[in-house]
């Protein structure tokens, strides 16, 4: 079976109170993606479909054209498009051949649909990384 | 009902999608379709998920399909999906074989959970999971490859028009030459022959994929198709609109002197 490894979903703000159990059948979700190096994974402005987690090779960041920072094994990027599958805010491209383990809104949302709590916790997180944006 | 059957015994759109379901009834009527296996939506999600059991399911249906091999998806979603994802879901020509392609099919099933492809969804109003399944077929290596209208789409005037390159369609498909331009009345009889600018062939590799070879100076040209060749299309032309109707958009190959059908499905512009 796919899957990444909880203590990397551990780290992502928005599961920052989900115990292990829950992580777990999160991590479940996951489907792996490859990238050759130079391909763009997501495009700032698109919809998004689906929130990664780098599982080896490195991606660069751009925001408006500018490079912001570059993203790791272990790191992940995209979250929010399971709640909303809105726009996406960067741009990423694989800066080396990219191996990513993703899940979509469509098979996270009927988790969350079935699963209360997770989708209590997660609300609970998102007000945190909302309060501390407006630097509460 | 099985998850993976034979093309021929692909019936049912809501497990297989529209291409899928279209071959086989082509396979069914006859008409000279490459070999293959039709694999519902639920297979392919189950193995771009790494489902050890379906994995070890579909290589045992796809190894005696002859190597290499051509994936293609196969939209299992509202009616008329198939047509408006073209473009959207993936193709892969050349997979080596079976052990290829659990990678072959993760690549489509996430061509059709792309952001891409959700943009588009959004755009068009469906809000639903997206669902692909796939047909794997023995990959024809064609000399000539290329589209044909059973219905001229530009004027509507009864009439073929077949565009046509050396090589893989996709040259044509992608429109990556000028192709070759014929049109035929519904006799056969051939009302224009313009060569095209074919500086291009898609070409198979022998350890998979595609690349582009370019074409030999004296062909760029030259008509790829004999007045036999454009025969032979106009008889099948006849056969897709006797068994599926008028005014169809038909991909087809000519290998080691043989004409195959690659895809049949209805024009979704027909003139004015």
């Amino acid at each position: 079976m796919s899957g990444v490894p909880v203590e990397v979903l551990k780290r992502v703000p928005l599961f920052a109170d989900l115990n292990a159990q829950e992580l777990e059948r999160i991590a479940r979700l996951f489907k792996e993606r490859r990238f050759s190096a130079g391909e763009t994974v997501i495009q700032q402005g698109s919809g998004a479909a689906a929130f990664f987690v780098i599982d080896s090779g490195e991606a660069t960041v751009f925001v408006d054209g500018k490079e912001r920072r570059v993203l790791k094994t272990g790191d992940s990027f995209g979250e929010l498009a399971l709640i909303d599958a809105g726009t996406r805010t960067a741009t990423i491209t694989a800066a080396s051949e990219l191996v990513c383990s993703g899940v979509t809104f469509w098979d996270f949302r009927p988790l969350v649909e079935e699963n209360g709590v997770i989708g209590w916790k997660m609300m609970q997180a998102l007000v945190t990384i909302f309060r501390a944006e407006r630097g509460e | 009902m099985s998850e993976v059957v034979q093309l021929v015994d692909a019936s049912d759109t809501s497990l297989f999608g529209s291409k899928a379901v279209g071959l086989g009834q082509a396979l069914r009527d006859g008409l000279p379709v490459p070999p293959g296996v039709a694999l519902s939506g639920a297979v392919v999600d189950a193995v771009a998920g790494r489902d050890e059991q379906a994995i070890e399911q579909v290589a045992l249906w796809v190894r005696p399909l002859k190597g290499p091999l051509a994936v293609r998806s196969s939209a299992v979603d509202e009616d008329g999906a198939e047509a408006s994802f073209a473009g959207q879901h993936l193709t892969l020509l050349n997979v080596p074989g079976a052990d290829e392609l659990t990678s072959a099919l993760s690549e489509i099933w996430w061509s059709a959970n792309s952001d891409s492809a959700i943009t588009y969804r959004q755009r068009v109003g469906l809000f639903s999971r997206p669902s692909v399944g796939v047909v794997v077929q023995t990959l024809v290596n064609p000399e000539t490859a290329g589209v044909m209208f059973t219905r001229n789409p530009i004027t509507g005037a009864d009439e073929r028009v077949i565009e046509a390159s050396w090589g893989l369609g996709e040259a044509v498909v992608a429109g990556r030459v000028i192709p070759d331009h014929f049109r035929l009345a519904r006799d056969g009889e051939v009302l224009e022959r313009v060569a095209g600018h074919k500086k291009i062939a898609f070409r198979s590799l022998p350890d998979g994929g595609t690349v582009e070879q370019d074409v030999a100076p004296e062909l760029i040209e030259r008509l790829c198709l004999a007045d036999g060749q454009l025969a032979e299309l106009n008889l099948l032309a006849d056969r897709c609109e006797s068994i599926y109707g008028a005014a169809r958009d038909i991909e087809w190959a000519i290998a080691e002197k043989t004409l195959y059908l690659l895809q049949c499905r209805a024009v979704t512009r027909a003139g004015p």
